[in-house]
């Protein structure tokens, strides 16, 4: 049994040849007209903008500027890939996320916690700061010996 | 995943807290006091997953917008069957796609990875009470080994469709039930279901859509779902090693994170991949680039005649490619609207051309004009709805560790499919890629397929080529549409699917019978099968020479044996009641099998005997009369022996006395000749009780029949040589009953064409049918003629497998195919006829063809294909060479005289006699069809027995 796709039917090439009995030397589709309208209008725009008066030759170069433009579109679109597939392609290519060079997150690091080996302490008073130097001097003799009731070995 | 979470922020009420809430009665408890927070708690911010899906439920995946059915669709087999039943399936297809009008469909193809080394792990793990290693030789690990290597990176991956189906679009009153729904069910919990409860019916009549005939889908399991979205989500990575356990309940937005996170997708502005990086689990840090690409422009495609369905096609790619289709099946009044606009363009330009500039109008106008109305009318006539039209989009997604491999396999992708398919590579693949996740929505209109149902049907990319199971061993590797390996396990169809064990091995000449027996043997004997084989031209005999195998093996040769161990009364195995313990009466059981074993060796010394008259003695009734009494005196015990049939016929009363000695003078004559069926005095060939693994029982030098020589024109010698092959299968049978039940064994019978010769062939292969599953056996039968088979009636419904290989004639062919269980007529007779056909430059080489043989194998689950044997494995050379002799070369050289030496080579012993019980003995003549013979003579008796061809 032979299958095949309506496909055929769908890719009817629209074209427009001209006013009537005033062939132009071209053959452009419908869509190449609509597109070259809209890229002329943007061209004058822009030509405005960039402080390029009215005149003959900038139109003529808006002309120029707008048949090679719309040719670059119309190239690139077809019934396979109507303009406005190809438009929002355009914007996905755009938005699709980006493999992350700059590193977000990865291995903790804690380098930029400030570490004290000391919590801080109140200040003491001159005579408990008294107290404290004179304690540790009398106590360190008598606390050399780790254990108490072992004989400490005799020093060589 | 996909980088954005959209309200990380938004601290909603209803998502405060619900890292404290194990508890749903706590939940509840932490909701009832919005805004006043536990002190120290948090908010934690709301997760909402980066894909369309918001929840699964069962089977039904809800996103957003729309909520959708999944299905998971059964394999059809392709290949070996009639283009007719193949269209029959395409249509059915193509009805049920038309009965989803106004649906969207998703249909994605994945695969279900099963690596080499995973068949390995099954098949040691099946390898019970394995062949011990014998030091010096192939040990089973390096054997193991070997078998991976030889495969190596092959994978016997698993196609998987899945067909989601749109159920019904969501309303904002469903979305705003949802978002409350932690609230709601406290206070109306009917109302939090409710969706869903109203989505029954519908849900109820797609299941029935899509389980009918054709797609055969079954609503996917949780397990699937979960299987389906990972794949989806990981995109080309490798298949995670071990999926999170799948909830008892369903899928919340949360859970849906154990997807998303376990990859990330990215691209450069118009790189011709995406990328996808594995983050959590087996994947973790590996990356894949992804080609995704897209079905373009279709030339007309006759299928299934002569193109394959063109989803298929992409199987033989020998990488696995993932499919995602979106199919939007129109309305009728939709289609036709369009059309009639598409008409009056097609007329308007013309007109435009011819009227307004004078010009000709191109052709193709013509040619759209006339397709337009085909479609009308394929639409408007008829009563099915095959002309129903849809909208599809079909992608398709190829992955390699590099951008340059998974380019590489995109243009043999694009190689395949040409010239009739144009497959296009889009920009924008990221947002294509994403389209392969469930419930995400179509990225872009771009590369259109419009088309009729059944264009959408032929697809059919349910399609398989699968045949074998996973954990038997290798026997080579699919030649069809795709390449996989192919493994079987010959005790499975018993074990697991209760099923017989017969199989038969049908092929011509060289056709590589023998090497794909002897692999089977060696391979499963290595597993710790126990194999018997009865191989009459002997050349099977050098796998017991292997080292490996020379502790465990024997090989007999039967003319050379001991007298007496083809006694027809000894050949029949005694019942044990041990084997009965499992039956509800052991004892009547047990008796009940004595008086059929008993009456099996009356009925096999009866054909046995008339078989070695000369063909005009035995054609005459009287000599049956006689036989059939004298064989009734001597009985069933197992101690008897054809010499005391002699000695009753020379003792008969009856009135054909004189006839009982003539044909016992004729039999005494040939007394000498039959020495292996009359043992001496004092000597028992039985008693020697020995455990070999494997036995080989050769007959070298015995005189056979040629094919198609009727039984009136064989030579004595060739009468007794095909008797002797007859209680030769016997013997081989009865080395079933001397080991365990469960116990793996195999039997391997080769040159069965005897077994349609001789009457007791149909009896020898119900015992096959019948004891093959309760003992666990597989009989391999072999053949060059696969009439042989077919002329044993009832044989191919008793069959499980088939092994078909070259045969060259015609009716061979075609009895192949029957036996097959495939179409005859269909084509598929040259298939056979091509089976591992050597290239015709080669015929005057002097070098043996030892390229590898190819065979349609039918698995008997349902598995048709054309696999290539391969052993061809470095490890196995010296069983190539082994099995590298001419197998026939040596069948007409025999003398066909017998030679009797004392060579006391001896099968297992007997079990003790125990006399026979009388009750049971004429229910097993009436099975075996003894009685019939006795009414004849005798004049009464039922006609309900089974007919038997008397005709020996």
């Amino acid at each position: 049994m032979r299958v095949r796709t309506d496909d055929e039917v769908y890719r009817v090439d629209a074209v427009w040849l001209g006013p009537p009995k005033a062939t132009f030397p071209w053959r452009a589709r419908y869509v190449a007209w609509g597109v070259g309208i809209v890229v002329f209008l943007v061209v004058l725009t822009i030509e405005r903008q960039m402080g390029v008066g009215f005149g003959f030759f900038s139109t003529a170069w808006a002309l120029v500027a707008t048949i090679i433009l719309t040719r670059f579109i119309t190239q690139r679109i077809s019934h396979e890939r109507p303009l406005t597939a190809v438009m929002s392609m355009w914007v996905r290519e755009l938005t699709a996320p980006r493999e992350r060079t700059a590193s977000t997150g990865g291995a903790a690091s804690a380098a930029r916690i400030r570490v004290n080996p000391q919590r801080p302490r109140p200040k003491l008073s001159k005579k408990q700061r008294a107290r404290q130097q004179a304690q540790p001097r009398r106590t360190s003799a008598s606390r050399k010996k780790e254990v108490r009731g072992v004989r400490t070995p005799a020093r060589p | 995943m996909f980088g954005r979470r959209r309200d990380r922020d938004r601290r909603s009420a209803q998502h405060i807290a619900q890292h404290a809430a194990a508890d749903p009665r706590e939940r509840a408890q932490v909701y009832s006091k919005r805004g006043r927070r536990l002190p120290g708690e948090q908010a934690v911010p709301s997760y909402t997953p980066s894909i369309a899906a918001r929840s699964i439920d069962g089977h039904l995946l809800r996103t957003g917008q729309e909520v959708y059915a999944w299905y998971r669709l059964a394999p059809q087999r392709w290949s070996f069957r009639s283009d007719s039943q193949r269209q029959d399936l395409i249509a059915a297809i193509a009805g049920q796609y038309a009965e989803l009008q106004g649906r969207w469909m998703h249909l994605r193809v994945t695969t279900r990875p099963y690596p080499i080394r995973m068949w390995a792990e099954a098949h040691v793990h099946n390898a019970v009470k394995r062949l011990p290693d014998t030091p010096g030789t192939l040990s089973f690990d390096d054997y193991m080994v070997g078998e991976q290597q030889q495969l190596m990176g092959r994978s016997m991956a698993e196609k998987e469709v899945y067909l989601g189906v749109q159920v019904q679009t969501r309303n904002m009153m469903d979305r705003a039930v949802e978002r409350a729904a932690p609230v709601l069910r406290r206070v109306f919990p009917d109302a939090v279901d409710a969706e869903l409860v109203a989505l029954d019916s519908e849900v109820e009549h797609l299941d029935q859509v899509i389980g009918s005939a054709g797609l055969e889908g079954r609503p996917a399991t949780a397990e699937e779902m979960s299987w389906l979205m990972h794949r989806s989500c990981s995109l080309g990575l490798p298949a995670p090693r071990n999926l999170p356990a799948v909830p008892g309940a369903a899928w919340e937005p949360e859970d849906l994170a154990s997807f998303t996170d376990a990859a990330d997708f990215h691209q450069e502005p118009y790189s011709p991949t995406v990328v996808v990086r594995g983050r959590t689990g087996s994947n973790a840090g590996i990356k894949r680039h992804v080609c995704v690409l897209t079905v373009g422009l279709m030339h007309g495609l006759q299928i299934p005649e002569v193109d394959d369905p063109w989803v298929q096609r992409s199987d033989r790619l020998p990488a696995s490619v993932e499919w995602s289709a979106r199919i939007y099946v129109r309305k009728p009044e939709e289609v036709s609207g369009e059309l009639s606009r598409q008409m009056s363009k097609v007329r308007s330009q013309v007109r435009h051309y011819t009227d307004e500039h004078e010009l000709d109008p191109p052709q193709s106008l013509a040619r759209q004009a006339g397709r337009v109305l085909e479609i009308d009318d394929e639409m408007t006539s008829g009563f099915t709805a095959l002309g129903t039209r849809v909208r599809s989009w079909w992608r398709l997604a190829v992955s390699g560790p590099t951008e340059r491999e998974a380019l590489r396999l995109a243009q043999s992708l694009l190689e395949l499919y040409k010239p009739k398919i144009a497959i296009e590579h889009p920009e924008a693949q990221y947002a294509i890629a994403r389209e392969f996740i469930p419930g995400e929505p179509l990225s872009n209109g771009a590369y259109l397929r419009r088309g009729s149902v059944l264009w959408a049907a032929s697809a059919v990319p349910t399609a398989t080529a699968e045949v074998g199971d996973r954990r038997g061993i290798l026997l080579g590797e699919t030649v069809t549409a795709t390449r996989r390996p192919v493994a079987w396990d010959p005790w499975m169809a018993q074990e697991l699917r209760d099923a017989s064990g017969l199989t038969a091995m049908v092929a011509g000449l060289g056709a590589g019978k023998s090497f794909l027996g002897g692999g089977m043997v060696y391979k499963t004997l290595r597993s710790g099968a126990h194999w018997t084989l009865l191989d009459p031209s002997g050349p099977l005999s050098a796998l017991c020479d292997l080292p490996e195998l020379r502790p465990y093996a024997r090989p007999i040769n039967l003319l050379n044996a001991q007298p007496g161990i083809l006694n027809p009364y000894r050949v029949v195995a005694e019942p044990m009641i041990e084997h009965f313990l499992d039956e509800e009466d052991p004892e009547r059981a047990w008796r009940r099998e004595k008086a059929l074993a008993a009456a099996t060796r009356r009925r096999l010394v009866l054909d046995v005997l008339t078989g070695l008259l000369p063909f005009e003695v035995a054609r005459l009734p009287q000599t049956r009369i006689v036989l059939l009494r004298a064989v009734r005196t001597v009985g069933g015990r197992f101690d008897a022996h054809p010499g005391l049939v002699f000695e009753a016929l020379r003792r008969d009363a009856s009135e054909h006395h004189e006839h009982a000695v003539v044909v016992a003078d004729f039999l005494d004559e040939m007394r000498e000749r039959m020495s292996l069926l009359i043992p001496e005095q004092d000597a028992d060939p039985y008693n020697e009780q020995r455990d070999d693994r494997l036995t080989v029982l050769t007959m070298a030098g015995l005189n056979l029949p040629k094919d198609g020589v009727g039984r009136e024109h064989w030579t004595d010698a060739e009468a007794l040589g095909v008797e002797m092959l007859n209680l030769a299968a016997w013997l081989t049978q009865r080395s079933i009953y001397d080991r365990p039940k469960d116990l793996r064994k195999g039997v391997w019978i080769d040159e069965a064409f005897f077994l349609s010769e001789v009457p007791t062939g149909r009896v020898l292969m119900n015992r096959f049918a019948r004891d093959s599953r309760k003992w666990n056996v597989r009989v391999l039968l072999s053949s060059q003629i696969p009439a042989d088979f077919l002329k044993i009636q009832g044989f191919v419904a008793l069959l499980d497998s088939v092994f078909v290989g070259r045969l060259d004639d015609d009716q061979a062919q075609a009895d192949a195919l029957r036996l097959l269980k495939v179409p005859v007529g269909a084509g598929y007779e040259q298939v056979i006829a091509s089976l591992g056909r050597r290239p015709g430059g080669e015929r005057t080489a002097t070098e043996r063809d030892r390229a590898p043989r190819q065979f349609i194998f039918g698995d008997g689950a349902g598995g048709v294909e054309r696999i290539r044997i391969d052993f061809s494995g470095p490890h196995l050379e010296h069983l190539r060479n082994a099995l590298d002799t001419t197998p026939d070369a040596k069948r007409d050289n025999g003398s066909g005289e017998l030679v009797k030496t004392g060579d006391d080579h001896a099968a297992p012993q007997p079990p003790a006699y125990v006399p026979d019980e009388i009750d049971d003995e004429l229910a097993a003549d009436m099975e075996l069809g003894l009685t019939e013979d006795e009414a004849h003579l005798v004049g009464h008796g039922d006609g309900t027995n089974r007919h038997r061809d008397g005709a020996a």
